[in-house]
């Protein structure tokens, strides 16, 4: 009985080794590993997840006037500086370990939506070297350095701890209503 | 004649709304970048207006200190506008300081001792700020 037994383990174990390798073993173990952590990682499920919700009572983010992402957004058009949104903050808060700055460049910008002009205050984030991505320029209302009240080509992170700046918000502080 | 009184008077109410809108506005985009927006400032260098701008106007050439400092006097602002803007700020900073017989800015005022611009500040501040009955 034992013989018959061993006699069956053999040819099996043989004919397994004839036809694998250890090389083939640990390839295929190699690729399962791989395999499923990546499986996670696919975009499937996220090409299916919401689309993002426009601000309230601002455009669709979808459009350019409405991504606060880009330098066509509506708050940006008195904006000179790089896009907290791109350096790991967003349009009205700071990136993180950079603080902001009190003083700030005032401007306004119509919102395409209900047409008012909002009085738009442009902080700078400072504390850490410049993000160097996402410059954006428009700086509407900015005149040259001979009017000094009305030039923007200041460093604004005077008021802040650190006057190291490294990018800007775009903050809403108010309506402008008509001149009289 | 009689029929026209209303619309006239609609239209003197609706400008006034107008005016008294834009100095807050004004302040904003022509002050409150250093002044902040409840007029605190920066200590050591951008002077409070709480509890202070209204005490200028009590002491000889303090008035005329209000409208010749450099953010005022250069400010894009039409005399008009710059009236009503330090009106604006001396009631809202300074309120308890207002005497009963308090003259507000007015264009022809600020026209007449707008220019030039003080070009040196520090002393004339000082100097007003000594005048100033202690608290």
């Amino acid at each position: 009985m034992s013989g018959r037994m061993d006699r069956l383990t053999a040819t099996l174990t043989r004919g397994l080794a004839r036809r694998t390798s250890r090389r083939s073993f640990l390839g295929a173990l190699g690729a399962s590993l791989v395999g499923g952590a990546a499986g996670p990682l696919l975009p499937i499920a996220r090409a299916e997840g919401p689309a993002r919700e426009p601000l309230p009572g601002e455009p669709s983010p979808d459009s350019a006037e409405g991504n606060p992402d880009g330098c066509s957004y509506w708050r940006y058009c008195a904006i000179d500086g790089f896009l907290s949104s791109c350096c790991g903050g967003r349009h009205n808060t700071c990136p993180p370990g950079t603080s902001m700055s009190p003083i700030t460049w005032l401007g306004t910008c119509r919102n395409p939506v209900d047409g008012k002009d909002y009085v738009i205050s442009y902080n700078d984030c400072c504390g850490k070297d410049a993000c160097g991505r996402c410059f954006c320029n428009r700086n509407e209302g900015d005149k040259p350095i001979y009017y000094t009240h009305k030039n923007n080509d200041l460093n604004w992170c005077t008021g802040a701890p650190s006057m190291i700046y490294n990018s800007t918000v775009a903050v809403i502080v108010g309506v402008a209503t008509r001149k009289g | 004649m009689k029929r026209f009184a209303l619309p006239a008077i609609l239209v003197a109410a609706w400008t006034s709304l107008a005016h008294a809108e834009s100095a807050p506005i004004n302040y904003m985009l022509q002050c409150q970048g250093c002044h902040l927006a409840d007029g605190s400032g920066k200590p050591g260098s951008v002077p409070s207006l709480v509890d202070s701008i209204g005490r200028f106007v009590r002491v000889p050439g303090g008035r005329e200190y209000l409208v010749r400092v450099p953010g005022s006097s250069q400010s894009s602002l039409s005399d008009q506008d710059l009236a009503r803007v330090l009106n604006y700020m001396i009631r809202s900073f300074g309120p308890a300081d207002v005497a009963a017989d308090f003259r507000p800015f007015d264009a022809v005022e600020v026209t007449q001792v707008r220019r030039p611009p003080l070009s040196e500040t520090e002393s004339v501040r000082r100097a007003l700020l000594s005048a100033m009955e202690p608290r």
